[in-house]
């Protein structure tokens, strides 16, 4: 009896806090605009029935959505973004994963340590302080400019640069962490088998560190492209009018126009995009399980 | 499949198992060490190697001669695994110089190294590489053209019979074939040195024992120079055709089984090698080839023959083998290398039995007996005063 509590809670959690959410949200999409409180229809009415409430729910939302090619830029530019701004986050992350690896073992905890502090400060404030970097007169034109490398300061503020920066600096953690520990697991020995069997190192990163390192790889893809797709508070703080993401569109639209029906169609929308990343992401911690 | 069953290739097509440690006694005519004509294929000239302020290898110098099976054998951290380390490649000498083939390759990466390979203590196979795959690592380096790379492959897999696992992983291997695995991928380089690092530590000693001989029929087949690193002291003297007995960074006797067996240098080394009786004592007289000594337990005398250069007075030790030592209830008719005393314990081993008896001074002795119908006399038992003795040409004179 005991047990079946143990296994009920977390579905119990999912089911009051995720799906049932979610129901609310996808109800909210199927419903209509109103000038009214709340600012949507219809709210189920016992008086009127059931039949009634479904009769008037539909797909209109969706049906915008697609006509609308501000939507579709918006979903497709965030999937670009995100996807480049993984890759980025993949070649900074990488290397730094691999040293933390390689390191001598009473240094690893400290690395480790280092690599999660940023955690320490609130996410909002970290981000502003690009503002403060990245800005006209900021810290790193001052230091480009002092240092004569150029002369006119570099335009990075509010371009969608300034947005790669973001996410790659926020999202390091989450790639550099199930990488190190995928790296960690592979042996020294491997890589001298390989130079010893005629491999250069350079051929036997490849052969070897770099396939069995996949598992970290693809999950520190994903744990960075899913919440990067999704992302408001980078683009809205550092990105500019021509950067287009699909946080910040849904946030205007809840916010700014009041449409609660609309926002949610996107919402469930970008929901629907990142299942599939979701789910080849759980199909690859499945395999790397059955193949420990 | 168990694992016997993967092995007919030991037990039907090898050629017929050499007898342990005389094998390679000079008389089978192998003996390129003893030929000055010779040059040697691996030479270690004057190797340390530090580890900050460890001293791992303290300036070692060991030729090794094409088609011998060399064991270099120590204690865990003696430095025998460095040594053959900085023959891969793996790590760099601080002092010294290791040639190949008279070549110099101290300052050669190990991928450069194309006439050593080494089959590593874990194996270290590729987990993500099938049997074929891993095998074929070596040789895709190369750049050899796939037929012959499949051809290599086929043929290092008939060797070690593992021809039905060649799409299976690692990890879906048992122990003895992963080991198998780890032995192919290296042959199939054709070195002409195999570097083993413990190969056959991981091995239960049933398997081990098959292996070492699946080891020997390979080095015979191939005649490749193999070099063999480990501790356990009757691997080497199964497979070996030369041992290097190390200690502490040094190398303290080269020698055949045989020889550090029957002469070894000094008390580590007997005392390395099977188990062994020391006696110490003092020389008191040297005639005709025989040392006498005194012997450091009051009343005991000690003649042996031997050409070890000795002076009267100078301190030594006597070793002997326990199964060279006599052990009766009545007093020997000789008067010499005799000594009295208790038994102390028995271990009963069914084909033989080990005699443990206190002497003077609290030390003990230890005799050993074959349990044959041909003894005689009423069975030695505890607490039985016994005799022991042994004839001139068994104690071996130690100096250090």
């Amino acid at each position: 009896m005991r047990r079946w509590y143990v296994i009920a809670a977390p579905y119990i959690w999912l089911l009051l806090f995720f799906l049932v959410p979610f129901f609310i949200v996808f109800k909210l999409s199927l419903s209509d605009t109103a000038r009214a409180m709340p600012p949507y229809v219809p709210v189920y009415d016992m008086t009127l029935g059931l039949a009634n409430f479904f009769s008037q729910l539909d797909f209109e939302n969706y049906s915008f959505l697609l006509s609308d090619p501000l939507y579709i830029n918006a979903y497709i530019s965030s999937l670009k973004i995100a996807a480049v701004a993984t890759l980025f986050t993949l070649f900074v992350g990488y290397p730094i994963a691999y040293g933390m690896a390689r390191a001598p073992r009473e240094w690893r905890p400290t690395l480790m340590m280092l690599v999660i502090l940023p955690f320490w400060t609130s996410f909002l404030i970290r981000v502003y302080a690009w503002i403060g970097i990245l800005k006209k007169e900021g810290l790193l034109n001052l230091f480009l400019m002092n240092y004569g490398i150029i002369t006119e300061p570099l335009n990075i503020m509010n371009t969608t640069t300034a947005v790669y920066i973001g996410i790659v600096y926020s999202y390091l953690p989450f790639m550099i962490l199930p990488l190190y520990s995928s790296l960690e697991k592979i042996s020294p020995a491997l890589n001298e088998a390989a130079e010893d069997l005629g491999s250069p190192p350079w051929r036997a990163f490849w052969q070897v560190t770099f396939p069995l390192s996949m598992p970290g790889v693809i999950a520190g893809c994903l744990l960075v492209f899913i919440p990067a797709t999704g992302e408001f508070v980078i683009p809205d703080l550092l990105g500019g009018s021509e950067t287009l993401m699909i946080g910040k569109t849904l946030w205007s639209e809840f916010f700014n126009n009041s449409d609660w029906p609309v926002s949610s169609a996107v919402a469930v929308v970008l929901l629907l995009a990142l299942v599939v990343p979701i789910v080849v992401f759980q199909r690859a911690q499945q395999r790397e399980r059955e193949a420990v | 499949m168990s694992e016997l069953a993967s092995f007919p290739a030991a037990a039907t097509n090898a050629a017929p198992p050499r007898s342990g440690p005389r094998s390679f006694a000079p008389q089978s005519g192998f003996s390129p060490w003893n030929d000055p004509s010779q040059a040697p294929i691996v030479r270690f000239d004057n190797v340390t190697k530090q580890f900050g302020d460890f001293v791992a290898v303290k300036s070692c110098t060991l030729d090794i001669y094409e088609r011998e099976f060399f064991a270099l054998l120590g204690p865990s951290g003696c430095g025998k695994s460095t040594l053959l380390r900085m023959l891969a490649g793996f790590e760099q000498p601080t002092d010294g110089r290791i040639m190949v083939q008279g070549q110099d390759i101290t300052a050669l990466p190990p991928y450069e190294r194309s006439d050593v390979n080494m089959m590593f203590q874990s194996y270290a196979l590729f987990p993500h590489m099938t049997v074929e795959r891993n095998i074929g690592f070596g040789l895709r380096q190369e750049g050899m053209p796939k037929g012959e790379i499949a051809a290599r492959v086929e043929e290092a897999m008939a060797m070690v019979e593992l021809k039905p696992f060649a799409n299976r992983k690692p990890n879906q291997l048992s122990g003895g074939q992963q080991q198998r695995v780890a032995l192919a991928r290296a042959i199939a380089k054709k070195p002409r040195i195999m570097l083993l690092d413990e190969p056959l530590g991981a091995l239960d000693k049933k398997l081990r024992q098959q292996a070492q001989f699946e080891l020997m029929r390979i080095q015979e087949s191939t005649g490749t120079t193999f070099i063999i690193v480990t501790h356990d002291q009757e691997e080497a003297m199964t497979v070996a055709s030369r041992i290097a007995v190390m200690d502490k960074g040094n190398i303290i006797q080269v020698a055949t089984p045989n020889d550090i067996y029957e002469t070894p240098k000094s008390r580590y080394v007997a005392g390395f090698i099977g188990d062994v009786n020391v006696l110490e004592g003092k020389v008191s007289g040297i005639a005709d080839g025989i040392i006498d000594i005194e012997g450091a337990v009051s009343g005991c005398h000690y003649k042996t023959r031997s050409n070890e250069p000795v002076s009267i007075g100078q301190q030594v030790w006597l070793a002997i083998r326990p199964e060279k030592v006599r052990i009766t209830h009545d007093k020997p008719q000789s008067a010499t290398n005799v000594v009295s005393g208790k038994v102390d314990d028995v271990g009963y081993l069914g084909s033989i039995s080990h005699y443990h008896v206190k002497i003077g001074n609290g030390q003990r002795v230890t005799a050993l007996r074959a349990n044959t119908a041909m003894t005689v006399g009423p069975p030695i038992s505890w607490e039985d005063d016994v005799w022991m003795d042994w004839p001139t040409e068994a104690g071996i004179i130690l100096t250090s």
